[in-house]
């Protein structure tokens, strides 16, 4: 499904390196850390990509350089055939329109003084949308119900502190959809709720593609809790995508042996089902010091020699399943 | 009428935004004593020509009677040294403190305000420029530079409100740029920044709102210096001939020999005045500050009394258990507060080697319940009902010496966030040790280092890593550091509260595996807590499912997993993605779970419950027993295959 729909965003090479701190005042050696390392992703209108890893791969860091958040040092940002990798403040406020946020903790990410209703019109006063007061209600009331916020009236003069977890990811998620964008990233929406309402979240999610069209970039370190509704898994480890495919394939064809540990370890909700995990030693590794050859050999459970030497290019597997192995064969 | 509708409203917003703050205002009463006192000062300034018996600087007439006139009808506070009324110029010089006060630290807190903001917010050159501009202004003492200023210029009352407001901002702009600096880090100012808010909207709409409070703290506290630094100045003679203020009546008296005369009063009553507005803004400053500095917001209420009314001669169901909990309820009493009923009614029993995890959603009282098996609740949570066995003895009815023999050596904690766990100053070697001195002050100083290195090992860190410092360790190295820790004394309990939930699915993985091989060598008892149900199912024995306080259900792991009976459990499980089922989509269970200090009629679960009929809204349901110890709290067993 996913590959006849249009491309709206297109990632290529994408690198973001911050200046480490010094190790002592008197080093003149200037250290980098490695956070985004070359990153190649195409988003298709409507679709639902997981983006996986462990803390420390550079999947949130993805997700601030596509917002326009963070500047990237290398590589180019393509939405809808319009380069955004670098733009002025002005070109970068309309695109905002466009691509909105999610946050993960909708504890923080709601100032505390404003009322729900001020929260949601917001974006609407920044941007200059809306004739008068009237249209701006209705769009926000059109959002809150979207975002399952029923009925909107309800809300709108309560303060963020008299809402739950859940309700109040629904404003979160309100307020982006105030400005009729796009692509939604995601930054870990779920993993602050409760086990029993993150279905809710992500339900609204799924929803929100099918009837407004929206693309969602979804990013978590819990590959388990968007099995059901990402059309795509890309999986990070240092920076890189080391394996990107369909969910299906992913889930039950991973090429990758990290992607295979990641699997192994989510934990299954039945004892009758306890499986053989294979849990890495160690953790990710230091990205201001990454590993030669390729970047995953010190902790892969099958790693030979040539690992060691030789970063492993994308390989394709299927149309739609790549990764970086070379190991894994495509027998398996 | 949309229009008026909407303006209604806010205004109808704004009005409960001040009834709030008037509500929590009125409960300080440090903060009221000092608004009432500045009321009355402000009163007699503004109506000083009505209050006063004579008119200022009536002396037309002056005889050498009149001069140091002790109180009397006539002069209540007697006479100064020109045969003036002091009462008289005592509440007219209000008017001139008051007035010093407000304008110079209006000119402090705009300057000090607009310092902090730009150089927390705008950061870089802006803020090197002017926090070391304010560095210097701190670094020259004051009063003297107050002195030479004021000394050289005209001794008007504006140029001292002026000289007083230019240096009098230095302590706001610090304060500021730290809470600007606060605000600026949080989520929502990123948030604003994505959906592509410009600078100063950001500032003016989501920074200086929180900025406020601080500057409206900082604005009382600068009146009372402005006020203090104005009497100084007229004290020492700079002060503004033409205004009579309270430092000049006090210059005048002081000057003019009314210590020699025995006219205390001419010295005492503007002493008097200063100290009463400084005072009372002082107070009123605290009172704000516990209102609107929300840090400070939960060390106000006060622990009520607990009801405890316990059963006496309870003794142990299970002898082979290593802990037997029977029917514990924990209620937090507040005073004035309708008591949260956090936990009610729960048993459990821990075997040798077992796991038992304990599962719930937030505020469903499982950190409550664990706490309380130590007794290490916060002072409002009071042990209400039920016993605590270990090793045949109540934990409940312990005093503090006794449960020190237990807390840690018999039965240790592992916290969730072990950061804020570990002291960042020292290394974790050190802290190990200090751990297992604590408890057993008689271990040999020179086997310390061998038994740290022993545990440390234990939890799979290396020796050489043993003199580092947290920081230098990640989050799954320090929650094993922690494990360590825990395990100094060779407890028979660890109770492991969320170990795992800040970290990764491999480090949690890895965290499961340490604490199952533990407890398989050192035949240890683990109680996991967790929200996570998909963590417990993987290394448990048991597990007791929580909600809203009480037991939901209990039972052996893999009649949870696989035969629940409580609508609760089964739609938790329903709420779980199955990587077996991938494209299955996920339901969730509606509504929210229960505030515990607002718990609904009948069953706690029945507001969200699928299942639930008319007596779940009413009667709460007991705990039903089923076969192999299954417990079930839920109406639908009645009937069913109850006992």
């Amino acid at each position: 499904m996913p590959t006849k729909l249009e491309k709206i965003l297109e990632v290529q090479g994408l690198k973001k390196y911050f200046n480490a701190p010094r190790t002592s005042l008197f080093s003149r050696e200037e250290l980098h850390v490695h956070a985004v390392d070359g990153v190649n992703l195409t988003l298709r209108r409507s679709e639902v990509i997981a983006l996986v890893g462990e803390s420390g791969c550079g999947k949130s860091t993805l997700g601030l350089l596509l917002m326009g958040l963070e500047e990237p040092t290398d590589g180019s940002i393509i939405f809808e055939g319009q380069d955004i990798t670098h733009l002025n403040d002005h070109e970068r406020k309309s695109l905002r329109r466009k691509i909105q946020m999610v946050f993960q903790d909708p504890y923080e990410s709601l100032n505390p003084t404003q009322t729900i209703g001020e929260i949601i019109t917001e974006p609407l006063i920044v941007h200059g949308i809306g004739v008068n007061e009237q249209e701006r209600h209705e769009r926000v009331v059109k959002a809150m119900e979207d975002a399952g916020l029923k009925p909107a009236d309800v809300y709108l003069n309560r303060y963020p502190h008299e809402l739950s977890g859940g309700q109040r990811q629904r404003v979160v998620i309100a307020a982006a959809l105030v400005l009729e964008p796009e692509i939604l990233v995601a930054d870990e929406p779920v993993s602050m709720l409760d086990v029993s309402i993150r279905a809710e979240v992500i339900n609204l999610l799924a929803e929100l593609r099918i009837t407004r069209q929206i693309a969602v970039i979804f990013i978590t370190h819990d590959l388990g809790s968007v099995g059901f509704f990402a059309d795509r898994v890309a999986v990070m480890y240092l920076g890189r995508i080391v394996e990107i495919g369909t969910m299906l394939e992913v889930l039950e064809k991973p090429k990758h042996p990290y992607t295979r540990a990641l699997l192994s370890v989510i934990p299954v909700p039945n004892p009758r089902l306890r499986h053989e995990r294979i849990i890495l030693k160690g953790e990710t590794p230091n990205p201001i010091n990454i590993p030669g050859g390729c970047r995953f050999h010190p902790r892969c459970p099958i790693a030979v020699d040539v690992c060691k030497i030789s970063d492993p290019p994308m390989r394709d597997f299927s149309k739609m399943h790549q990764s970086a192995c070379l190991l894994s064969d495509d027998s398996k | 009428m949309q229009t008026t509708l909407q303006s209604d409203s806010t205004q109808n917003e704004t009005t409960k935004r001040t009834e709030t703050f008037v509500q929590t205002f009125s409960k300080s009463h440090t903060g009221l004593v000092g608004f009432w006192m500045l009321v009355i000062v402000v009163v007699a300034a503004v109506f000083a020509p009505w209050i006063t018996p004579y008119e200022q600087s009536s002396s037309t007439s002056v005889g050498v009677e009149d001069i140091y006139q002790p109180p009397s009808v006539d002069h209540w506070f007697g006479t100064d040294d020109a045969g003036q009324d002091v009462f008289t110029n005592f509440i007219f010089g209000s008017r001139v403190s008051l007035t010093v006060g407000f304008f110079a630290a209006f000119i402090s807190i705009m300057i000090g305000g607009l310092v902090g903001l730009i150089a927390g917010f705008f950061g870089g050159r802006w803020e090197n420029t002017l926090m070391r501009f304010t560095d210097i202004m701190l670094v020259i003492p004051e009063l003297p530079l107050l002195v030479v200023i004021v000394a050289l210029t005209q001794p008007s009352l504006s140029n001292i409100i002026l000289v007083i407001g230019l240096l009098g901002w230095t302590t706001t702009a610090r304060v500021v740029r730290s809470q600007t600096l606060a605000v600026k880090s949080r989520k929502f100012v990123l948030r604003a920044r994505a959906i592509g808010a410009g600078k100063f909207h950001i500032l003016r709409r989501h920074i200086l709102p929180l900025v406020m409070p601080i500057l409206v703290i900082q604005a009382v506290l600068s009146i009372s210096l402005a006020i203090l630094n104005e009497s100084t100045l007229s004290f020492i003679g700079l002060g503004d001939p033409a205004a009579l203020s309270w430092g000049q009546m006090l210059n005048f008296a002081f000057g003019r020999g009314a210590m020699s005369a025995g006219a205390w009063w001419a010295l005492v009553v503007p002493g008097f005045g200063i100290v009463w507005v400084v005072l009372s803004l002082t107070l009123l400053g605290q009172g704000l500050e516990q209102v609107l500095n929300p840090r400070l917001d939960t060390h106000h209420l006060m622990p009520g009394k607990p009801a405890i009314q316990k059963e006496a001669g309870a003794k142990p169901h299970h002898p082979d258990a290593v802990l037997e909990v029977q029917n514990l309820s924990i209620h937090y009493v507040n005073e004035g507060k309708k008591p949260a009923r956090a936990v009610e009614n729960i048993s459990l029993t821990l075997r040798q080697g077992e796991l038992l995890g304990l599962v719930g959603e937030s505020g469903c009282g499982k950190t409550t319940l664990m706490l309380a098996l130590l007794k290490l609740l916060p002072a409002a949570g009071q042990i209400v009902n039920g016993n605590i066995f270990y090793d045949g003895k109540d934990l409940a009815a312990m005093n503090e010496a006794e449960l020190n023999q237990v807390r840690w050596s018999r039965i240790s904690i592992v916290f969730q966030g072990a950061m804020n766990a570990l002291n960042p100053v020292r290394t974790v070697g050190d802290q190990i040790a200090e751990a297992i001195l604590q408890h057993d002050p008689s271990f040999a100083k020179d086997k310390i280092p061998a038994r740290v290195s022993e545990l440390l090992e234990l939890v799979g860190i290396t020796s050489e890593q043993r003199d580092h410092y947290p920081h230098q360790y990640s989050g799954g190295m320090r929650q094993r550091a922690m494990i360590a820790m825990a395990l100094a004394c060779e407890p028979q309990i660890i109770i492991a509260d969320e170990p795992t939930t800040a970290l990764d699915v491999m480090i949690q993985a890895q965290i499961l595996e340490l604490l199952d091989s533990l407890r398989k060598k050192l035949g240890l008892s683990v109680i996991f807590v967790t929200h996570d149900l998909g963590v417990v199912a993987e290394l448990c024995d048991h597990v007791l499912v929580m909600y809203g306080g009480v037991t939901a259900e209990y039972a052996g792991v893999d009649v949870v997993y696989n035969d629940p009976k409580h609508p609760y459990t089964q739609e938790l499980l329903k709420a779980f993605p199955d990587l077996t089922k991938p494209k299955k989509k996920l339901s969730s269970i509606p509504g929210y779970p229960p505030r515990l200090d607002n718990l609904p009629a009948g069953c706690r679960f029945a507001p969200r419950c699928p299942r639930a009929f008319a007596p779940c809204h009413i009667t709460e349901p007991k705990l039903y027993t089923l076969k192999d110890n299954h417990a079930v709290s839920c109406h639908l067993i009645e009937g069913a295959n109850a006992n």
